[in-house]
């Protein structure tokens, strides 16, 4: 068996000094497709935003693709309350790295460039893609996938509907042609008839074969698109679930939450 | 009771003064809106342009040494610019308090700028002198064609500047990264460099304006302390919604100073435009033009 695509092992972050998550293991095979899922506030996008490069690791390794991408070793702490500390101390990771080399963070509820037009957000967008053959299709595929992006060229960004602006967003990360797409919270805040509209383009992306890791509060809508589900509390991924045992909501509720209900 | 031909001429001179101050207050808007930290050496950087180009001057003369001198100072400053970026900005962009840091370190390389030409070309006033003589009759007065020239060139590098932030993909990406510095990050775009790049610009434009300042009055080591102040009250008064509300609020300022100058008189026309500053920071805190706070 070969090296899977992303390995994650023993991972931890936060916001110093406020810990967020820890010993988070888990690995993405090649085409395979993986679903978070957790209360709200738990850590799921701070994991994502570690995992892409945003904030520091405090521990732990993120290899994608056979390399490591964040600095070897344990963060050390933090020494002394000057307020100069972080001046001195390096990042343990860059943004750029992971773009560039395929592992691409769609950011929850992103805000984009207020002031740019859709059509200028596109064209600059393959920058991550650097330099690799596919943008031209891509761009045709995304023609194909959200055609409502085409109606709304020339509008800013402040001025579309959330659901217009995630599909920019969804639409920038598949410019940087992805190798590993992760989908924050998709569908948060969107009208039912919306949410359909960009669950069947996220499907559409889904047999395209380009692995994701997608976070949602909607059980359904995970279930029916990723192979594995990570549920994901306190900071941690407390169960595995595999495709052909894909639970209920109600299931679900039952093991994050003991049987309450 | 003065006349129409009296008014005509004060507000031309306005203009014209106005052109200045919009090139010289838009770099320091584009920094603040792209990095968020106001450039406190922007005024040395205007002083450094004017004297490199002096220098040009010295051994190539004529209009051919102006169009030189312009071409490498700006080219100089430039990369001065974006050097400035790496030494004054970047170390401290991860302090929670880097505006105020900002503040500190750029007047520090303002200091270190002025002490640098103090030293190279010592204490002693220079002028570059102007490329273009000959005066052009206006409403019955005599101006300078030189002025009008200034106008024009002025205007037509601030649209050169626009039009690249508009159009071009490295113009874009400095926008994105202006106004989203995270998702212009996970779009790949190399943020430090395109801050930097940001700052170059500021500085090739300071240079521009300074060298027209050095051919219209004199310069000194310590002349960019009057355009950093006049620069800022521009860019206060104006607010930096958009790329153009500097300019709009350069032209207001030219216009408010050369009427307080000729009814109140020269030592009176700081004092009203501090206090049309005040009062926009009163009335209409985020400038009088646009709604929004900063954007690029
Ligand atoms: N920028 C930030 N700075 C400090 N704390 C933050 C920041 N963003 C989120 N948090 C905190 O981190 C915790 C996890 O948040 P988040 O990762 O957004 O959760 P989730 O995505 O699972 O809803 C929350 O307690 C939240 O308040
Ligand atoms: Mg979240």
């Amino acid at each position: 068996m070969s090296a899977p695509l992303l390995q994650i092992s023993n991972l931890a972050g936060g916001y110093p000094p406020v810990s967020v998550f820890h010993g988070i293991d888990f690995s993405i095979g090649d085409h395979e497709s993986v679903g978070f899922f957790g209360p709200n506030g738990h850590g799921k996008s701070t994991l994502l935003k570690t995992i892409a490069g945003l904030i520091d690791p405090w521990d732990g390794d993120i290899v994608f693709d056979g390399v490591q991408l964040n600095a070897k070793g344990r963060m050390r702490a933090r020494t002394s309350r000057n307020l100069n500390y972080d001046l001195f101390r390096r990042r343990r990771m860059v943004a750029q790295t992971a773009v560039r080399s395929g592992l691409i963070y769609v950011m929850q509820g992103n805000l984009l460039f207020p002031e740019m037009t859709v059509g200028e957000v596109l064209e600059i967008a393959p920058v991550a893609a650097a330099g690799r053959q596919g943008v031209g299709e891509m761009r045709e595929q995304i023609d194909a996938l959200f055609p409502r992006l085409r109606e709304r060229w020339t509008s800013k960004i402040r001025y579309l509907s959330g659901g217009e602006r995630q599909m920019v967003s969804i639409a920038v990360g598949l410019l940087a042609l992805p190798r590993l797409l992760m989908l924050d919270e998709p569908t948060l805040g969107l009208s039912p008839k919306l949410r359909i509209e960009l669950s069947v383009a996220i499907r559409k992306i889904r047999q395209t074969k380009v692995p994701l890791i997608i976070v949602d509060q909607n059980i359904e809508f995970l279930t029916s698109l990723v192979d594995r589900l990570l549920l994901f509390d306190h900071g941690s991924i407390t169960r595995e679930i595999a495709a052909d045992a894909m639970p209920s909501h109600d299931e679900v509720m039952a093991m994050m939450f003991g049987e309450a209900s | 009771m003065i006349s129409a031909d009296t008014l005509a001429f004060i507000l031309m001179s306005g203009i014209l003064l106005g052109g200045l101050y919009a090139l010289m207050a838009t770099g320091l808007a584009i920094v603040w809106t792209t990095l968020g930290v106001f450039n406190f050496a922007h005024g040395t950087l205007l002083a450094l342009g004017a004297y490199v180009a002096w220098q040009v001057t010295q051994s190539v003369s004529g209009g051919l040494g102006f169009l030189l001198a312009v071409i490498i100072s700006m080219g100089v400053m430039f990369l001065v610019g974006f050097l400035l970026h790496y030494v004054l900005i970047k170390p401290f962009e991860r302090h929670e308090n880097v505006v105020l840091l900002a503040v500190i370190t750029t007047l520090a390389g303002a200091s270190i700028i002025e002490n640098t030409i103090l030293l190279s070309w010592g204490p002693r006033d220079r002028q570059i002198s102007p490329p273009i003589s000959g005066k052009i009759e206006f409403f019955g007065a005599a101006f300078n064609t030189y002025d009008f020239v200034i106008l024009g060139i002025s205007l037509l590098a601030l649209l050169a500047l626009a039009f690249f932030l508009r159009h071009t993909t490295r113009g874009r990406s400095m926008r994105a990264a202006a106004q989203n510095r995270e998702a212009a990050e996970l779009m790949g775009l190399n943020v430090s460099l395109l801050f930097a790049l940001t700052i170059g610009l500021a500085a090739a434009t300071a240079a521009l304006a300074g060298i027209f300042i050095g051919s219209l009055r004199f310069i000194s080591p310590a002349f960019g302390a009057d355009p950093l102040m006049k620069s800022l009250i521009v860019v206060i008064l104006g607010g930096v919604a958009r790329f153009s509300s500097p300019i709009y609020a350069a032209f207001i300022v030219g216009i408010a100073e050369s009427f307080s100058a000729y009814f109140l008189g020269l030592y009176w026309a700081p004092a009203v435009l501090f206090a049309m500053m005040i009062a926009v920071l009163l009335i209409k805190p985020e400038g009088l033009f646009g709604h929004r706070s900063k954007t690029l």
